[in-house]
């Protein structure tokens, strides 16, 4: 009944409340909901101030409105952030728009629709145990450091915890 | 007093020279270091978190839960790690509800989450755990006139409700860990700007990088100082592949801060392994060995 009378509202809003009820449902994309726009995130983005479409108050707006096409894809801006967790220091309503942003990645790897070298990272330490290749000319390096050799990672370990196995 | 040190993929297996100076250094300063063995990465605070946070979560906890069997504070060397295993740390110990789910999938391979130990980058417990007076204590070549450019990156200060370490738009913990060993630290108007690592269109972390660089050059340092080997590769490797791609000069020495702090403390300058770096640091080797 309650998701009926939404869905009722939502079609003559406009708005699409089953992308937001899917946002919902990722780690921390619930925050989306907690965003009044006032835009104290813009100024000290840095993504912003080095590009002329990044902006996290917009990103939040296209949440709210559920323009999904725009967010869940290997095109949208969201690959643009930087990381850097400026914008939770900004927001009033606690928001986190970053933590709204992984959210939107979450789901576009989920949905398959995130640039490819994101699924490589996680391959890479589901298979080894780490994001990068150990080479024979570091390993050596280590040794004349007095550093002791990396050993192996247990993957199975991982692979079992995440259901891999 | 014992901590269990948290190297990462990075350091590890591209810039061992950072893990040695860390060992080096620190030690000096009183910790002592209990290696703990089977660390995953982090893992990746920008890809695998984007990818799948409920495994992010799942991974990092394991990594904490091994370092909780031996029971000491982690020290993180790199501001990714420290990204993650910070927070991490505090969502499952802040929610009860996560630290469950999480421990469903811990407990398939026996393992448990418990919250019992913090995750401090390795330059705040050198302020926080033995204070600025005890690491000059065991310098014995002071610095004295080096400039160094601060760059912060990203993840020591923010999120500030995690790291809890400094005021993030004004803070002081490097300046001060370089007026430790007697270096000048350089404050310059992109100290705290990020590296931009993580984004997908070149031109933005570019960018970015040349800013940096041209506003360190414009105060005439001697090199940056940094602590975080990601950040690193974006500035030492990274300055010269934005040298030839925008046909632009730089010179800026990069220097990660356990080697400045081992160099003052009496380590020669290839023990921390300063000649492996891209950009020479020939000149600055000059002034930092006299
Ligand atoms: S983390 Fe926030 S402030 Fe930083 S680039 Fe991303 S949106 Fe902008
Ligand atoms: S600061 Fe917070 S509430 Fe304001 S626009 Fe940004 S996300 Fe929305």
């Amino acid at each position: 009944m309650g998701s009926e009378m939404q869905s009722v509202r939502s079609e003559k809003a406009g708005l699409n409340f089953a992308f937001r009820e899917k946002l919902n449902s990722v780690a921390e994309g619930f925050r989306h909901n907690y965003c009044y726009q006032c835009g104290a995130c813009v100024a000290d983005c840095p993504a912003g101030n080095y590009s002329e479409v990044f902006n996290p108050r917009l990103i939040l707006l296209k949440a709210i409105l559920g323009f999904e096409n725009e967010l869940i894809s290997a095109e949208s801006e969201i690959w643009d952030c930087t990381n850097c967790y400026t914008c939770s220091e900004r927001c009033p309503q606690d928001v986190r728009p970053i933590d709204v942003i992984i959210a939107l990645k979450n789901i576009c790897v989920r949905e398959r629709k995130a640039p490819q070298f994101v699924g490589k990272v996680y391959e890479s330490v589901m298979a080894s145990g780490i994001t990068t290749k150990m080479s024979s000319l570091v390993a050596k390096r280590r040794e004349e450091f007095g550093l002791r050799p990396v050993k192996d990672v247990p993957v199975e370990e991982l692979k079992k915890m995440i259901g891999l196995d | 007093m014992k901590y269990t040190p948290f190297f990462g993929c990075m350091m590890t297996t591209k810039y061992p020279q950072f893990e040695a100076a860390v060992r080096k250094s620190v030690t000096k300063v009183g910790m002592e270091l209990v290696d703990v063995e089977g660390f995953s990465c982090c893992p990746d605070p920008i890809y695998f978190h984007a990818s799948n946070k409920m495994d992010w979560y799942t991974v990092a906890a394991r990594n904490l839960s091994l370092a909780e069997d031996v029971g000491h504070d982690i020290i993180t060397t790199c501001s990714g790690c420290t990204a993650t295993l910070s927070e991490v740390n505090l969502a499952l110990r802040e929610d009860s509800g996560l630290k469950d789910e999480v421990n469903k999938n811990l407990k398939k391979i026996g393992r448990e989450f418990k919250g019992s130990i913090n995750v401090r980058h390795a330059v705040t417990v050198l302020r926080d755990d033995f204070g600025l007076d005890k690491i000059t204590e065991t310098v014995i070549r002071p610095r004295g006139g080096l400039k160094v450019a601060v760059h912060y990156g990203c993840h020591l200060l923010k999120p500030s409700r995690v790291m809890r370490v400094d005021d993030p738009d004004r803070p002081t913990i490097l300046e001060n860990l370089l007026k430790a060993i007697g270096a000048e630290p350089i404050h310059h108007e992109k100290t705290l700007l990020c590296c931009g690592r993580a984004c997908t269109t070149d031109s933005i972390p570019d960018q970015m990088v040349m800013d940096i660089l041209e506003n360190i050059q414009a105060h005439d340092a001697d090199c940056m100082g940094l602590i975080c080997p990601t950040c690193f590769d974006e500035f030492d490797v990274g300055q010269i592949l934005l040298g030839r791609k925008y046909q632009k000069k730089f010179e800026i020495p990069i220097v990660y801060y356990f080697q400045l702090l081992a160099i003052a403390q009496g380590c020669d300058t290839g023990e921390v392994g300063l000649h492996l770096h891209k950009v020479s640091l020939d000149k600055l080797m000059e002034k930092v060995a006299a």
